[in-house]
């Protein structure tokens, strides 16, 4: 079963949010599936934690409806509501033990003491912190906190699990290391997970489905690969990785197509699924992603087409060389990307060469 | 040291400061009704002469009564006070908070004088409760500022997190709220309590027939011969002074390591 055949957990239905005369979210309609690693991707002021807490109840909306496995969320205070959220600062309980903190959710259950150490032994155990129980909460460190704080909010068994900007306090390593790690414990528990993030590529490796925000707008909300491959406008195109663009004219063929000239890469055909924001006419743009061009060294043959230009900048990243290349007849220089591999040398500034590119990896742009 | 002159002044100052204080056990065991050098020998008399004034218990417990309730009363007001300061935006919230915290500037005879008007003019006896009205209205000022820092320093997920978790608002503020905001209260109850205490203005304006400890003091000394009594007095109120604030140090300090957080050197 494919998360598109799963029941509807989340639903907006056109959520709006005024700050005053400020209009944070600027109608929202998006349905998240139950069991689904969804995404809110965005710059800081996007909106997407506010949509976040509307989820959760922190946040009133101003019009429209959030719903909630089919159930309009605005009569249900936060306290009651099926989701449980980790917080950006993991909001750790500093006066209770790591144990009073995880079990914090269960007081209201009126459980036994046996039932209960069992049930907080069990969440210790699948974040990686048993034997952690009887530590002070204030003492873990930041990666420790954030386990804790996952137990804290897993325990209740919640239909959603709301987690805002989790990884951003960590450092790179960990925080790498936790992604796989959230990856594996929403396989493992099966809950719809939302994420917010302003880290494109934290988004891409974990979710789903990637919902990308601006200005209180969803942009784009698509699978991490299309929303990567296909992007729907060129500032999502910026946000999410690195994207060159060169001007082109554009005209549209009876396929739904275009045929287009671009600058510095000269005249082919781009199939209607490459121009999700369709435009015709002179003045529109061509992008392409840097990994889609190769540069050709002696002897070697473009699979399908080739470009003359000068290598303007090299930057050596040891696995990979960002050369910055000056296509003949362009004016701005083009970013590529190499894999460093045996037999393939770094090329110097100012070195001629030839560009492999393909049509396929166009996308065409207003 | 690279300043000796500082030194000297700092020396100096110190002196200026604590001398007195302990001078006052120094004449309280010195066997002789003059407070003055040379000491003539040793005597607990004085202490004797104390415990049989009956004229000081009572002053002493309508002191008690007044500081413990005006400690306590101004403590809740400033926790409702510092918790819709932090917490709540609403319409005159700034100008509201400055009048709240006016008294603390105004001066004590201002105050005194017109509560003294008013309370004669509405015909309300004076007694141990309209000098509670008095300090209330002076130590509210206190606790609203030492227990709005306390709740500055709150975390708001912290609150969200229990909500989440499927608290009340009020189970949030007892389970999560109180206990972190606990050393700021201790601090409240503290100062409000010492403010009080030694409090003369108000306690010598609105107590009426009833004394308190300080007016009672300020009265002993026209009897030079009740002097020295009023020593062994001050030394019993030094020795308390010093336990209270060590019992609530140590209960501050260890709110603080208990909550991991940061030492900011608290009200002292």
């Amino acid at each position: 079963m494919t998360v598109s055949d799963k029941p509807t957990m989340i639903e907006f239905r056109d959520v709006q949010k005024y700050y005053g005369d400020y209009h944070a979210l600027r109608g929202i309609n998006a349905t998240i599936k139950a069991g689904e690693f969804f995404s809110l991707l965005g710059p800081s002021g996007c909106g997407k934690t506010t949509l976040l807490r509307t989820i959760a109840g922190f946040e009133d909306i101003s019009s429209g409806a959030v719903l909630i496995d089919g159930k309009d969320a605005a009569q249900i205070p936060p306290n009651k509501r099926p989701t449980n959220m980790v917080f950006q600062s993991y909001a750790i309980f500093p006066h209770l033990t790591v144990e009073q903190n995880v079990g914090f959710g269960l007081r209201r259950e009126n459980l036994s003491k046996d039932e209960m150490g069992r049930r907080v032994g069990e969440a210790l155990e699948m974040v990686g912190l048993k034997g952690f129980g009887k530590r002070a909460a204030h003492a873990l460190s930041g990666g420790q906190r954030q386990r804790v704080a996952l137990a804290r909010a897993l325990i209740l068994k919640p239909k959603v699990l709301l987690l805002d900007e989790p990884l951003s306090a960590l450092d790179k390593k960990l925080r790498e290391n936790m992604q796989v790690e959230l990856i594996k414990l929403q396989r493992q528990v099966g809950i719809t997970f939302i994420l917010v993030t302003h880290d494109q590529e934290e988004a891409l490796v974990m979710s789903d489905r990637i919902a990308v925000m601006f200005e209180g707008q969803i942009a784009q909300l698509d699978d991490p690969e299309t929303l990567y491959r296909r992007p729907k406008s060129r500032q999502v195109a910026d946000f999410i990785g690195t994207m060159n663009f060169l001007p082109a004219t554009a005209h549209p063929t009876s396929d739904g197509g275009f045929d287009v000239d671009v600058a510095g890469l000269g005249q082919c055909h781009i199939p209607a699924d490459q121009a999700p924001g369709a435009a015709t006419g002179n003045g529109v743009n061509v992008g392409f992603r840097p990994e889609t061009l190769t540069i050709l060294y002696e002897g070697q043959q473009p699979t399908d087409r080739e470009t003359p230009g000068t290598v303007e900048e090299v930057v050596y990243y040891g696995d990979m060389t960002y050369y910055d290349v000056k296509l003949d007849g362009v004016a701005e220089p083009v970013r590529l990307s190499m894999r460093n591999v045996p037999g393939r040398p770094v090329l110097d500034i100012g070195t001629r060469t030839r560009v492999a590119w393909s049509p396929s990896a166009l996308v065409l742009f207003r | 040291m690279k300043f000796p002159a500082l030194k000297t002044y700092a020396i100096v100052y110190l002196i200026f400061l604590y001398a007195p204080i302990v001078l006052l056990p120094l004449f309280a065991f010195n066997n002789s009704k003059v407070i003055a050098f040379p000491l003539s020998g040793f005597t607990t008399e004085w202490f004797q002469m104390m415990w049989n004034d009956t004229q000081l218990f009572k002053a002493v417990k309508n002191s008690l009564i007044i500081a413990v309730s005006s400690s306590v009363l101004s403590t809740c007001l400033g926790v409702f006070a510092a918790r819709a300061s932090t917490r709540f935006n609403f319409p005159g919230k700034g100008s509201i908070l400055g009048l709240i915290m006016l008294p603390m500037v105004l001066p004590e005879m201002i105050v005194a004088m017109s509560l003294l008007v008013v309370l004669l003019t509405i015909g309300m006896p004076l007694s141990i409760l309209t000098i509670i009205m008095g300090h209330l209205l002076i130590c509210t000022p206190f606790a609203v500022a030492i227990l709005s820092s306390a709740f500055q320093s709150l975390d708001r997920s912290l609150e969200e997190a229990a909500y989440d978790l499927g608290e009340t608002p009020a189970s949030t503020f007892r389970l999560i709220v109180l206990p972190l905001v606990m050393p700021g209260i201790i601090s409240s109850l503290l100062i409000c309590f010492t403010i009080s205490l030694d409090e003369f203005i108000i306690a010598y304006f609105l107590g009426g027939n009833q004394t308190v400890l300080s007016v009672y003091i300020y009265g002993q000394f026209r009897f030079p011969a009740r002097v020295p009594a009023i020593m062994a007095l001050g030394t019993v109120l030094v020795c308390l002074s010093i336990c209270l604030l060590s019992i609530a140090e140590f209960y501050r300090r260890r709110g603080i390591a208990r909550t991991g957080a940061k030492d900011t050197g608290g009200f002292l």
